[in-house]
């Protein structure tokens, strides 16, 4: 669903990704975690295009990204995409945030958009916030509406690009919880993440990256028990004391 | 005297309403063109393009940096030698519309800078097209920064609009000059003009200051 060939990147002098060389399977959950500067944040918004890369091949849902064939405005709406400040627009209500793209990248009618967009609403817990706007919820209710806002669009991937750090630790839960659901629906999803419990309970894979590079790849079981380089380690020790 | 004087002046009030009529449609016409080119310019400046951005930005610099005076002698004036004829009053709208494009290309510019990129990577990811992300997502909060200097904008183009006055047309301004040769009271006639543009201006002021008081509450974006 997703394959990384042998990806670099620089930004000016900075070589951000180094030879990355990734794949994620259809309905398979990955985890991307290292310490901040990483590269991880780069390495999935390559993925929708927000960020370009330099060479290698990165190939989506069948499609080659830099290919003149390859559409990027479509493909972008068959991946949904979470990010860590929640970017929802303050100027329209939780429903209306969730209807834009259906009804304006989608075409589907205003009452049916409208509809499914209640639906998803109630789904992540927000049955009763659908004409509330982003400044009169919660941090926790904001990154559910834009999940919500995502899952409107009926992605085949979704991307998360650390949902959980802005939050107050006691809305953490009710976000994973949701994310938790989406991947237990059979979504394929590439996740940014430090929440280890979020890792064993649904991830298939986890992958620490470095300076750049992936340094390390493994099931949760081995990655958090059985760690294998130095750097894997001391990350580790550094998360888990917390 | 001023009696006298006062009565006169009276007689004056069809050249005078004239005037006003001049320097409405004047400054209607001008802002209307100037709005839609400014957004226009304003939109395409934070496009992406370097070329385009410079273009524009050099454009808007000369404008206004020159003062309208000169700005409109070169139109009326020097273009007709190049074998564009004008009327006075085509080339006022053209002097103001250029003028007023420049200045809220600059605050629909700006407005449009103080939306966070997040907003835009936001639309982008959700695969809105360029035009969509403008229309739903960036124009209106950038609005709520632009909206109340473009009403104050407004308010300077149409006091600007007097210097038309000097290529021949009849508004306001010059109906002051005209009246003072037949009632030599300056203080009287031009405090009666001064009150023709406050009335224009002053519903424009009063908007600005409640658009100003609305940004707070809104959730940015603003309804009128
Ligand atoms: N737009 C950018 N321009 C220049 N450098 C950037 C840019 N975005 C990120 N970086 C740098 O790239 C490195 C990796 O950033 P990022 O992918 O955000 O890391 P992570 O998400 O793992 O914390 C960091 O050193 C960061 O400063
Ligand atoms: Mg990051």
């Amino acid at each position: 669903m997703i394959e990384f060939r042998g990806v670099n990147k620089w930004f000016g002098a900075l070589h951000v990704l180094k030879d990355i060389t990734l794949s994620v399977e259809p309905r398979e959950v990955v985890v991307v975690c290292g310490p901040s500067g990483s590269g991880k944040s780069t390495l999935i918004r390559c993925i929708n295009g927000l960020e370009t890369i330099k060479d290698g091949d990165l190939v989506v849902d069948g499609q080659r990204l830099g290919d003149r064939a390859t559409n990027m405005t479509e493909l972008r709406t068959e991946i949904g995409f979470v990010f860590q400040a929640f970017n929802l627009y303050p100027h329209k209500t939780a429903l209306e945030n969730v209807t834009l793209a259906p009804i304006h990248v989608r075409k589907i009618a205003r009452g049916e958009a409208e509809a499914s967009g209640r639906e998803m609403l109630a789904k992540v817990g927000l049955g009763d916030k659908f004409n509330a706007y982003p400044s009169e919820l919660s941090g926790g209710q904001q990154q559910r509406v834009a999940i919500a806002r995502c899952l409107c669009m009926r992605p085949k991937i979704m991307l998360f690009d650390e949902p959980t750090s802005a939050l107050d630790p006691e809305m953490i839960s009710e976000v994973l919880d949701v994310m938790v659901g989406v991947a237990e629906e059979g979504m394929t999803m590439m996740v940014v993440t430090h929440e280890m419990g979020f890792a064993r309970k649904v991830a298939q894979r986890v992958v620490f990256m470095d300076a750049g590079a992936v340094v390390e790849t493994g099931t949760p079981e081995e990655f958090f028990s059985d760690p294998k380089t130095d750097r894997s380690r001391a990350f580790l020790s550094k998360i888990l004391r917390h | 005297m001023i009696w006298f004087q006062l009565q006169s002046l009276m007689g004056s009030y069809p050249l005078a309403l004239r005037g006003l009529g001049m320097t409405i449609a004047l400054s209607g016409i001008s802002l209307v063109l100037g709005t839609i080119l400014g957004f226009a310019l304003g939109v395409l400046r934070t496009s992406g393009s370097r070329l385009l951005d410079s273009i524009i930005g050099l454009w808007v610099d000369l404008i206004r940096g020159t003062p309208f005076l000169v700005q409109i002698f070169l139109i009326f004036f020097i273009l007709p030698e190049l074998g564009v004829e004008l009327d006075a009053f085509t080339a006022g709208i053209i002097a103001l519309t250029n003028l007023a494009a420049c200045f809220i290309c600059e605050i629909v510019a700006a407005g449009i800078r103080s939306v966070p990129t997040g907003q835009v990577e936001a639309a982008l990811a959700s695969g809105l097209s360029q035009w969509q992300r403008m229309r739903q997502v960036v124009l209106p909060q950038a609005m709520r920064v632009s909206l109340p200097p473009l009403v104050g904008q407004y308010v300077l183009l149409i006091k600007d609009s007097s210097v038309v006055s000097a290529i021949g047309l009849t508004d306001l301004t010059r109906v002051g000059w005209l009246v003072v040769q037949r009632v030599p009271n300056g203080l009287l006639v031009f405090a009666i003009v001064g009150i023709g543009y406050f009335v224009v201006c002053y519903p424009l002021i009063l908007l600005a200051r409640r658009l100003e008081r609305r940004m707070s509450a809104a959730h940015g974006e603003v309804q009128l």
